[in-house]
């Protein structure tokens, strides 16, 4: 924490941070338990992989990445929750698994699976207590208590036992709890999993709003793409542990995907038969008809089709983000790094 | 709000331990009284269970005057013994041992990420977050057996009872000793789950420990007894729990035997090393700490 200067320092810097596991491997059956009883054979799982990152103060950054690709564990490691197998890590200058005081009142997590305020009691009660854990002035308190349930519209919901609410009124409750000390660097874990759409929006809004306000740091999770594009200026992609793409959503598109896609609408009694020897056909809706084709072949190809075909219109799209994303996640499995930002990764 | 720099921070607030403490007792106390019958039926069961125990000894005491010969345990120096068992039982369940058996399962579901994350010592948050006030009700009892029974000691025919201010004084001491030693205890017991990534024997050892600490001491100080008396004595210290404080309160101040002031000064060294020892297995036990995925 020493000699932290904000100027000219980023406010979160990762290097080379790697988190490994030593797993019991169970074996499938009776007989095989039996035997781990005695003679357990042990495996290393690598949740994270020599990570490197910076984020700048204000950046609102969102993980991306399947189920048990290394997000939730990355912001675990920055929360001081759980200790680096090597690497190191700072945030504001602090070195997260020391979880000094200073640190832990300038930050905050939030995940979308667990929750932290007392089940039994209104919410109201737990945010007491985090006024006397964070030692919150009592003006502030009511102050920032009024602002968020106003922004979030759970005013009157505070003195309602937590077990009453429904799973979105209960989220935006731990929103709260969270930002009741106004951190200055905010983890989100899946804060909108399970929710309705308009819970979500709401979320999305809110956090939104709340960063622009406050131009607080923000590290985001989630499988919602709309939450990303609604919200997240960068994203990280990060498959297996490791970094696979770190730039904005749409160079996403750029970076790999190597396809477009392109909609034909045909002239009246074309048919679309020998198409597939030019491109990939996708579907074929008469007149419609889409294609696909290497993006460095676009132009030459629509050439070929134009010189055989009467065709009414033509559009060249970019396939879906959620298709180009789900690619990358495959490929990812064999492939090394493939694009980051600002600088490379060492695998 | 876009400021980080550390030095605004260099205040080094102390977070308020004892406002703390109230809210959770507050807090505590607005869940029991939500659920009013449960907290009275688990009152009443502790004191049902507590006066049973109370009727098995007088029955116990009809067959005999004294535990032993010559021990100085007679009917009545044990219900002083017995009331200090309550008492420091009572302050462990109220205080920690729901508390603790939670800290296991926080361990096993990953909830104690949440108490990692506050600017406040996670011993603290983890060993106090709720306050079962219906166990108060056998401390309670056993102050007001503690007072029957010591009217009755003075008029003990040999040094009888009077109030000593420097006994009562030692007194609260080695009990607060006593609960210490047992927090301890089960501190390092439920830190384990860490590694073994479930442990729910927390309250099966509790009961073997008090069973065993139960009991004036004495009782294991004969032939087979030995190993158990210097294992429980000195390794894992339960016996030295209620024994020092409750002998200190039955019998005279002088004249004791010999080993009875060294015993008492070994209590409060075993104290310290047992806080010592448990705060120490609980850091390690956070290095370890693994947090179950979300």
């Amino acid at each position: 924490m020493d000699h932290y200067n904000p100027a000219t320092m980023p406010i979160i810097e990762i290097e080379q941070l790697t988190k490994s596991y030593r797993v019991y491997q169970k074996q499938e059956g009776l007989m095989a338990a039996i035997r781990g009883l005695w003679h357990r054979e042990y495996r290393d799982v690598h949740a994270v992989k020599s990570i490197d990152l910076c984020v700048e103060q204000g950046e609102f950054v969102a993980f991306l990445g399947p189920n048990g690709a290394g997000k939730t564990t990355t912001l675990k490691l920055l929360s001081g929750v759980i200790y680096p197998t090597s690497g190191s890590a700072r945030v504001m200058g602090h070195v997260p698994w020391k979880r000094d005081n200073d640190y832990r009142r300038r930050f905050a997590l939030v995940m979308g699976q667990k929750n932290q305020l007392w089940w039994d009691l209104p919410a109201q009660e737990s945010f007491r207590l985090h006024q006397q854990i964070y030692q919150i002035d009592a003006q502030q308190f009511r102050n920032t208590l009024d602002e968020l349930s106003d922004l979030l519209s759970v005013g009157q919901l505070l003195g309602r036992p937590v077990r009453e609410l429904s799973l979105g009124e209960r989220m935006k409750m731990e929103l709260i709890a969270a930002l009741l000390h106004s951190p200055d660097v905010l983890f989100l874990d899946e804060p909108t999993i399970g929710l309705d759409v308009v819970a979500q929006h709401n979320i999305q809004q809110f956090l939104k709003y709340y960063q622009e306000q406050r131009k607080i740091t923000i590290l985001l999770t989630s499988h919602y793409m709309k939450d990303i594009a609604a919200l997240c200026q960068r994203v990280v992609v990060i498959t297996d542990g490791a970094i696979k793409f770190d730039g904005s959503l749409e160079r996403i598109v750029d970076d790999f995907s190597g396809f477009r896609v392109l909609k034909l609408q045909l002239a009246e009694g074309q048919s679309a038969e020998g198409l597939e020897r030019f491109a990939d056909v996708e579907s074929v809706e008469l007149p419609k008809v889409t294609l696909r084709c290497a993006r460095s072949e676009v132009t030459t190809m629509l050439a070929r089709i134009l010189e055989h075909y009467a065709v009414e219109d033509i559009s060249v799209e970019d396939p879906p983000l959620e298709e180009v994303i789900a690619q990358l996640y495959r490929d990812s499995e064999s492939a090394d790094v493939v694009s980051t930002r600002p600088h490379e990764v060492h695998d | 709000m876009s400021e980080f720099d550390p030095s605004q921070d260099t205040t080094h607030q102390r977070p308020g331990y004892l406002s703390v403490l109230a809210i959770f007792g507050r807090n505590s106390l607005v869940r029991d009284m939500m659920f009013r019958t449960n907290f009275l039926l688990e009152a009443v069961s502790g004191l049902s269970w507590a006066l049973m125990n109370v009727g098995f000894y007088w029955i116990i005491f009809e067959h005999t005057t004294s535990i032993g010969e010559a021990t100085g345990w007679g009917k009545y120096e044990f219900f002083v013994f017995l009331g200090t068992t309550w008492i420091i039982n009572s302050i462990m369940q109220t205080f920690f041992m729901p508390n603790l058996e939670e800290f296991s399962e926080l361990i096993r579901t990953g909830g104690l990420d949440f108490a990692m994350l506050k600017p406040i010592d996670t011993q603290f948050l983890i060993s106090l977050r709720k306050i079962h006030f219906s166990s108060l009700a056998n401390l309670v009892l056993g102050v007001v057996l503690l007072v029957l029974s010591l009217n009755q000691l003075a008029q003990r025919s040999e040094h009888p009872w009077h109030i000593d201010w420097i006994v009562l004084v030692l007194y609260a001491i080695y009990v607060l000793c006593g609960v210490a030693i047992l927090y301890s205890l089960m501190i390092c017991l439920a830190a384990t789950s860490v590694w073994l990534g479930r442990n729910q024997t927390l309250y099966d050892f509790w009961f073997y420990i008090t069973n065993f600490s139960r009991y004036p001491m004495e009782i294991y100080a004969t032939g087979r007894g030995l190993p158990l008396l210097f294992v429980f004595t000195f390794i894992v210290p339960v016996l030295v729990v209620i024994n020092v404080p409750a002998r200190l309160l039955a019998q005279p101040l002088t004249p004791r035997a010999w080993w009875e002031w060294p015993l008492v000064g070994f209590t409060l060294i075993a104290t310290v090393a047992a806080l010592g020892v448990s705060r120490w297995v609980f850091q390690k036990a956070l290095l370890s700490y693994r947090s179950a995925s979300s």
